[in-house]
């Protein structure tokens, strides 16, 4: 007890050496980001959707860990050192687990590749493994690089749509990678910076060269989904003026950042440009 | 001098709804003056001007004239068969029972939401529904049992679809179970108005071709056997009718509410008393009804689109409490 307690004190000093022995996450981002960084025994838990593989990049090794509600209940009796947690998640069980003197530890959504380096760097100073987060962001800043090199002429402009025609906004980590890869998001034209719905007549009106979707081939399992379908949709954007990047790629900032930008590049070729 | 009237109307609501039709045409998020729309309607204009007023407003003005010709025709309809005020379809829970059939069958992997899985579930259901309740209130055409009743279906239809979308596994249930419940016509395809038009058809065929039934029927139950009608393949009919138009409806739409009961009522001094002579222009001015909600849903400014199920609730709404008001005497003399 004593020892766990220095243990979360000297965390909190930063001092790397005494890092916590178990810590569960209960956000998919940082899941991904204790999956790459910890030792296998460091990790006490996963978040509710650590093994949905439509979600995460590292679905299949989060099989290896229990597996928690995102509620506080698991958590307590697991008495972890440390969460980590999404900073937009629910307060109550936040509550709950600090009444418990359970640390927790927030995550913001990161809004570039630079604010997710700063995460990997803070995730690795946390479990005690700087030099597995420098080898990250490495790996990122060469794929980022190489993304550069072979970015999009003339800035060509893309919408990224998901369902119900929610527009990805300009201040977010996929408009950094876009931007990256030389493209310009569209989404700036129509205001949305945060991202926001859009009806369909305002996607076709605005005119982007691409749009970037999630699934090459959708289907229409809500009407929220149908709209990807629409056939206004499909006539503007046949398949050479789509980029197909899947969410698992794009929700969370991490270890799929160099297969995300290779992957824009490549799909980049395969647009005609 | 109702029977000039009479005649008035049946030129000035088809007439209204071909106004309403063309100025759906004309509204949207994107700006587009009449003589361009006009021109992309018979396929000039840009491109992207053809798309956005071809297959984006057209089909959504299409549905939005069909489903509120739909709701009003099943109100008329169903008013007449339980010669009762207060019946319409959305106030004993066809649309909510629709609305989980077409749950249903995407939960059970039947088919997607462009399937025609989607409207034919949707269609038992409401028949299910309707059923019930005709059953329940039986010839007696009691308007407290036909409330109560009522309340008790969409109550039940309603969880049902809740439950059916909060087991989904899919992290959006929330966005789609407001979806279904609130109704919209936002950014619909032709694939829609194909999923949903031969049903419709259908089902105001059926409702149209009893009409003289109706007639008769108002004399009551008895009177209306002793004159040859067949009062229960009346009903099955009427149901059957309902059935899939509101069905069919709520597979492209969602529930849309209060159309069927409004609409009735409003037509009810225009034409008589004659529940025959009721469906025709409560077929009009459903449409015209939904229509201009539809537009108003995209001129009102908000920061997210307002949906139109919720506007024709807003309107319904306060109208039943009127109705309940001046039936409270009889709802009194019941209890």
């Amino acid at each position: 007890m004593i020892f766990r307690t220095l243990a979360v004190a000297a965390l909190l000093v930063g001092a790397a050496q005494a890092a916590p022995l178990r810590i569960a996450s209960i956000n998919m981002c940082a899941d991904q980001l204790l999956q790459t960084l910890a030792d296998p025994e460091q990790i006490a838990g996963l978040g509710p959707y650590s093994r949905d593989a439509s979600l995460s990049w590292l679905a299949e090794d989060a099989k290896k860990y229990p597996r928690l509600t995102g509620e506080a209940e698991d958590i307590i009796a697991l008495k972890p050192d440390l969460v980590l947690a999404g900073k937009y998640g629910k307060k109550a069980t936040r509550d709950l687990l600090e009444d418990q003197k359970i640390k927790v530890v927030d995550f913001d959504v990161p809004r570039s590749i630079d604010e997710v380096k700063a995460q990997v760097r803070r995730v690795g100073d946390i479990v005690g493994h700087p030099e597995r987060a420098s080898a990250l962001n490495e790996k990122i800043d060469v794929a980022a690089a190489r993304a550069r090199t072979k970015a999009a002429q003339g800035h060509p402009k893309i919408l990224a749509v998901s369902r119900r025609g929610w527009i990805a906004g300009t201040n977010n980590l996929l408009s950094s990678l876009l931007a990256t890869a030389g493209l310009a998001n569209a989404a700036g034209e129509l205001g949305l910076k945060t991202g926001g719905f859009v009806s369909l007549e305002t996607i076709i009106a605005a005119k982007p060269d691409l749009i970037l979707v999630a699934e090459a081939a959708p289907s229409a399992e809500d009407q929220g989904k149908a709209l990807l379908l629409h056939p206004a949709l499909d006539r503007n954007y046949p398949p050479e003026r789509r980029i197909v990047i899947p969410e698992q790629l794009t929700i969370c900032g991490g270890p799929m950042l160099p297969a995300a930008l290779d992957r824009l590049s490549e799909a980049m070729s395969g647009t005609g440009r | 001098m109702l029977s000039s009237q009479r005649s008035l109307l049946n030129v000035l609501l088809p007439a209204l709804v071909c106004v309403l039709a063309l100025a759906s045409l004309g509204v949207g998020a994107v700006h587009l003056p009449i003589p361009t729309v006009v021109d992309a309607l018979f396929g000039g204009a840009t491109e992207a001007q053809r798309a956005i007023v071809q297959e984006i407003r057209l089909p959504r003005t299409l549905l939005a004239a069909t489903i509120g010709a739909m709701h009003g025709l099943s109100g008329a309809a169903l008013q007449g068969l339980l010669r009762n005020p207060l019946a319409a379809p959305s106030l004993f829970g066809a649309p909510q029972a629709a609305a989980f059939g077409a749950v249903l069958a995407i939960a059970t992997g039947l088919g997607d939401a462009l399937s025609f899985a989607l409207p034919l579930s949707a269609i038992l259901m409401a028949f299910l529904s309707a059923f019930v309740l005709v059953a329940i209130v039986g010839r007696e055409s009691n308007l407290l049992l036909l409330i109560l009743a009522g309340l008790a279906l969409s109550s039940l239809a309603g969880a049902a679809t809740a439950l059916a979308l909060n087991l989904a596994a899919s992290p959006f249930a929330a966005l789609e179970i407001s979806f279904w419940l609130l109704g919209s016509l936002d950014d619909r395809s032709f694939r829609h108005v194909l999923l949903a038009w031969p049903f419709m058809a259908c089902g105001a065929f059926l409702l149209f071709a009893r009409r003289d039934a109706f007639r008769v029927l108002s004399l009551g139950e008895e009177a209306a056997q002793s004159l040859g009608v067949n009062v229960s393949a009346l009903r099955l009919h009427v149901i059957l009718g309902v059935a899939l138009g509101v069905g069919a409806s709520v597979a492209v739409s969602g529930t849309i509410g209060f159309i069927g009961l409004v609409v009735p009522h409003l037509m009810r001094p225009l034409v008589g008393h004659d529940p025959g002579r009721l469906l025709a222009p409560s077929a009009f001015a459903g449409a015209a009804l939904l229509l201009a909600a539809d537009i108003a849903v995209r001129l009102i400014p908000s920061t997210s689109s307002i949906k139109v199920g919720v506007l024709t609730s807003l309107i319904g709404v306060p109208f039943f409490l009127y109705l309940v008001f001046r039936e409270r005497r009889k709802l009194e003399a019941a209890a």
